[in-house]
């Protein structure tokens, strides 16, 4: 109950926020703009349209989880409201999910708007709901979740600026993890392998929520990829949450 | 107080162990995620890229980085022996990496040795590497490779003569580049323009007292030489048969003849070597043996 009174304390936060409004602006001139773009290639133009709103929808979400959730605590201790609410009986993990669970919100409200003006562009092209793009946009959520988490957890113990940093430093490492992949294929066995194979495992894939290709290429795709990589999402947020939690618990308020 | 200090450390062990089961849990599943085979359409993009004169505007002057990336990106595509289909878009690559940085050098190279040696394609090639010349016309080494794809591979000699004579004209070319020059024109039967540049060869090693080069040019004249009068002798004899229906007994019934005003010697002062059954000509030294 009062994690839900936070959360929906934060919703009404972040919708106030004017730079949300901005990002929500660009991703829709950017889903747009993929009907321009596609007048320039030679081959499928909805192809095009389909893998530039998607990735508009991948990054603009990912900027809205990373530019509100760094953030997220970082202004209550600045504004010293989170003594009033601490003072309160109210766990300090109730404070911290309620605050995921409203910016989680918040992503959701947004990707749902992007998502309908990026379906209505499609089906002007296509005259036909693509049910599989649900599935895409249901991964993109899940790397926001995640992304959300993390820029949390930077919120607790750094400044807005340096979290947006640390939190996209995060973001690129997700996306490069295939980078490693191919070092430790290419490294000879010894520690830096081990080294590289330990990081490749712990540091965050966020290529395994990535399934624009396969959704646009209409590529079939294993249901046990899907489980998997929900349940990755899931506890890799987990473990995101409960290492912010350990670290929020250290900070004296009161 | 103490209790809610112990109920305090019984929450962070919690916490801890909640900790690192998650963190065990998501890299079992990172591992099962490896494991599952996805089906993937490698490079299934690369139609798409456009033209990299558009590309060059959005990249926000991060031109030259954008280049590095598709060529790192090309090499590992290329590297990809699981598409087939990979070398359909080989020439339109490589366009936009020379859009984005036309001053990139390396990837008219490796462009033009991906075009040969996999896609055995050798106009892609010649493409990649004019395109080189043309953006660079300062680089000698794109007309030098292309002249030496188009001799080993096409063995089109007159086209290798043309790209050896654009290298020789590039201020800063290895002196190698007339010599090759000469070597392609003589293989393309333009013996004038062959004996001229090796003459010329051999007079600048003389000057510059270079041994080596000295020797190579003048047996490279010796065979020029040959070659032109091997030529000019079969000529005669040809016509000698078609008048008496029969090859000379030797070659000085060509000048008695009238076919021949003297006979030729090489550049030794030797004869030539006649053969009166088969009317060959060829001559009396082979030319590296001198």
């Amino acid at each position: 109950m009062k994690i839900r009174a936070i959360a929906l304390n934060t919703l009404k936060e972040a919708i106030r926020d004017k730079i949300l409004y901005l990002l929500l602006f660009f991703a829709a001139v950017c889903i747009i703009f993929s009907r321009l773009l596609a007048l320039l290639t030679v081959g499928d133009r909805i192809k095009i349209i389909k893998d530039v709103g998607l990735s508009s929808l991948s990054f603009f979400g990912a900027l809205m989880a990373i530019l509100m959730g760094t953030g997220l605590i970082f202004k209550e201790i600045d504004k010293k409201t989170i003594y009033t609410i601490l003072s309160k009986p109210i766990h300090r993990f109730q404070f911290l999910l309620g605050k995921f669970f409203g910016l989680v919100l918040t992503l959701f409200i947004m990707l749902s708007l992007m998502s309908i003006i990026y379906l209505v562009l499609i089906f002007f092209h296509t005259f036909k709901i693509e049910w599989e793009m649900f599935i895409a946009i249901l991964f993109i959520f899940l790397e926001l979740c995640l992304i959300t988490s993390v820029a949390l957890l930077f919120s607790c113990f750094s400044t807005p600026i340096l979290s947006s940093l640390f939190s996209i430093s995060f973001y690129i490492i997700g996306h490069s993890a295939w980078g490693l992949e191919t070092l430790i294929k290419k490294v000879k066995p010894g520690f830096g392998k081990t080294l590289a194979q330990i990081l490749y495992h712990l540091l965050p894939d966020l290529e395994n929520f990535n399934f624009k290709t396969e959704i646009v290429h209409h590529l079939p795709i294993p249901s046990t990829a899907f489980l998997y990589s929900t349940l990755y999402a899931i506890f890799y947020t987990l473990f995101i949450l409960v290492l912010a939690l350990l670290i929020f618990r250290k900070k004296d308020f009161i | 107080m103490k209790k809610f200090s112990r109920e305090r450390d019984l929450s962070t062990i919690f916490l801890v162990l909640l900790l690192i089961l998650s963190c065990g849990v998501f890299m079992i599943l990172k591992i099962e995620n490896d494991n599952i085979s996805r089906k993937k359409l490698p490079g299934s993009s690369v139609i798409f890229i456009p033209s990299g004169k558009y590309l060059k505007f959005a990249t926000l002057g991060y031109s030259s980085l954008l280049a590095d990336l598709v060529y790192l990106w090309a090499i590992q595509y290329y590297s990809n022996y699981s598409i087939p289909e990979r070398f359909d878009y080989l020439d339109h690559i490589f366009s936009i990496i020379a859009e984005l940085d036309p001053c990139y050098l390396d990837p008219y190279d490796i462009g033009a040795l991906i075009a040969v040696y996999d896609a055995r394609d050798l106009d892609i090639a010649l493409k990649i590497l004019d395109r080189g010349l043309e953006k660079n016309p300062d680089q000698w080494i794109f007309p030098y490779n292309a002249g030496h794809y188009v001799q080993m591979l096409k063995k089109d000699h007159i086209l290798a003569q043309e790209y050896y004579k654009k290298m020789m004209e590039i201020e800063g070319a290895p002196v190698i580049a007339r010599r090759l020059y000469a070597d392609a024109a003589f293989k393309s039967m333009d013996y004038q323009t062959a004996l001229e540049n090796w003459q010329e060869i051999y007079q600048t090693a003389k000057e510059e007292k270079d041994e080596r080069i000295k020797k190579i040019a003048s047996n490279h004249i010796y065979q020029v030489k040959a070659a032109i009068d091997v030529q000019m002798v079969k000529g005669a004899i040809a016509k000698f048969k078609e008048r008496y229906g029969r090859n000379p007994i030797d070659l000085s019934r060509l000048v008695k003849a009238g076919f021949l005003d003297s006979l030729p010697k090489d550049l030794d002062g030797k004869e030539y070597i006649y053969d009166s059954k088969t009317g060959e000509v060829k001559a009396p030294t082979i030319p590296w043996k001198r």
